[in-house]
């Protein structure tokens, strides 16, 4: 295979610069009403909305975001807050591991790793969950999570790079965000605008669906491959060995598929082997030249 | 010994051989390396001993011969495994693994139903947000771990490389058919 030094322009990205729409002043304003309390309430029927809101005559900020995202115009601080609610969603299933060391470690690789991705200046979180599942989760704006039963399972710092590189490819590519885009845009066909709540958390909330659900509806297959590809090279551009990621995919194969653990990877994502299979077709002699990477294995913090 | 072909601890303890099957077709070179001879060829789909990794590389046996090949060229478990529980099974079982079992039967996974009946936790978003670290922080980090960036590519879609090749006018992904 020949080598080739540009990129397929794969995803046409638009979204980042919102033309005429900004959110930013109005998503911080609906956030402030309930900060410490949890900030989303139960969706759907029991967030109706209030009296005198639902009127033609003025647009509610929630139907200007609505209308960013189904325009694919959402700004960056719009995009940090829908993922924010998704990650406090999911924090609320699984809760960080209270384990500050790990937290701080992972916090160091990840953002290390995210300085070599395109988008090296959003505030990126890591944390490591408390679940046994075998996963890793990522959420607009820079939100990204493994779970403390897939971190048991590295080796070394240069897996857990990958992981969290796959993840960061995600986030990069807005991949759940053009997801809700394409959700809302149907929603919006139907009774959507109008009908629920479009102030605050509570729309946000609308927005993202039930909970956490987002993380567990599953991406299309090639935007999964494509994290894997953009994993890989992060992982190497940060120093590290390239081969990380398909390590850990190779060790998940090894997983008895009927395995709990791993039921919400294997029904969201393609199977490891079929990963494994893409990423040495995108590899084939590419990184030949790739000097050797690090995998700091001895600084890699284990879990007690 | 680790059970993954990939993982470095191959390189520890690269004692006894593991099975594995070639993803796709690669050369047997005489070293780790695209510039070392080709002693043979390991064909998509052959069966090999793995014996061992250096760098990007990995020594097989295959055919009596053994030889260096690409790491991702090749992965352990038998080659129809895939596709088959049963070959799961019986890699689990030659591994006498008995804490999978146990995991198997004893743990639960994250369900779709707690995920959808997740409540938004402030607090943990306060603790995640506190634990974050800036660039100065994580670039002090690569430094001490003796990580040095490194300029390398994007691997283009494999899927839209074949299109190319196959026809001028590729079909465009599903992505860019969304128009976004």
């Amino acid at each position: 295979m020949k080598r080739i030094g540009w990129i397929i322009p794969l995803f046409v990205i638009g979204i980042a610069h919102a033309g005429g729409f900004d959110f930013k002043d109005i998503l911080k304003a609906l956030q402030k009403p309930e900060p410490a309390t949890p900030a989303a309430p139960a969706p759907a029927q029991g967030a109706g909305a209030q009296p005198g809101q639902t009127g033609p005559a003025a647009e509610k900020p929630g139907d200007q975001l609505l209308k960013a995202l189904t325009m694919g115009k959402t700004s960056e601080s719009d995009e940090v807050s829908i993922g924010q609610q998704i990650a406090g969603n999911l924090l609320g299933a699984a809760p960080l591991v209270k384990d500050e060391a790990l937290q701080r470690y992972v916090n160091r690789v990840g953002r290390w790793v995210a300085l070599q991705c395109e988008r090296p200046d959003l505030v990126w979180r890591f944390g490591v969950i408390e679940t046994e599942d075998l996963n890793a989760f990522s959420a607009p704006g820079g939100f990204i999570f493994i779970t403390k039963g897939l971190y048991r399972k590295l080796h070394n710092e240069a897996e857990l790079a990958g992981v969290l590189g796959h993840e960061i490819g995600h986030v990069v590519r807005k991949h759940h965000l053009k997801l809700l885009q394409k959700s809302q845009g149907i929603a919006a066909l139907g009774s959507f605008f109008g009908q629920q709540a479009k102030e605050g958390p509570a729309f946000l909330q609308n927005l993202i669906g039930n909970g956490a659900e987002i993380v567990a509806r599953g991406l299309d297959k090639d935007a999964e491959f494509e994290a894997d590809r953009l994993g890989l090279i992060y992982a190497a551009r940060a120093g590290y060995d390239a081969y990380g990621l398909p390590s850990v995919l190779a060790e998940i194969g090894h997983t008895a598929k009927g395995d709990a653990r791993v039921s919400l990877l294997f029904k969201t994502h393609p199977l490891p082997e079929d990963r494994l299979n893409h990423l040495s077709e995108a590899v084939g002699d590419r990184l030949d030249k790739l000097p050797e990477g690090r995998s700091d294995e001895s600084r890699f913090y284990h879990l007690h | 010994m680790r059970w993954s072909v990939l993982s470095l601890s191959m390189i520890a303890a690269p004692v006894m051989a593991a099975s594995g099957s070639m993803i796709r077709n690669d050369d047997l070179r005489e070293s780790p390396g695209a510039g070392a001879a080709v002693v043979g060829h390991a064909s998509k789909g052959a069966a090999v001993e793995i014996l061992g990794r250096q760098s990007g590389w990995t020594q097989v046996k295959s055919g009596g011969k053994s030889g260096w090949v690409r790491i991702l060229s090749v992965r352990s478990g038998s080659a129809d495994s895939s596709a088959d529980l049963g070959g799961f099974i019986e890699a689990g079982s030659k591994r006498g693994d008995a804490n999978r079992a146990v995991a198997v039967a004893g743990v639960r996974g994250l369900s779709e139903e707690e995920l959808k009946g997740a409540k938004y936790n402030a607090q943990e978003i306060a603790l995640l947000d506190l634990y974050k670290v800036d660039r100065v922080i994580a670039e002090q980090f690569a430094v001490s771990g003796g990580l040095v960036a490194r300029q390398v590519a994007q691997l283009p879609s494999p899927q839209a490389e074949n299109g190319k090749a196959r026809s001028k006018s590729s079909k465009p992904t599903v992505f860019q058919e969304e128009g976004i």
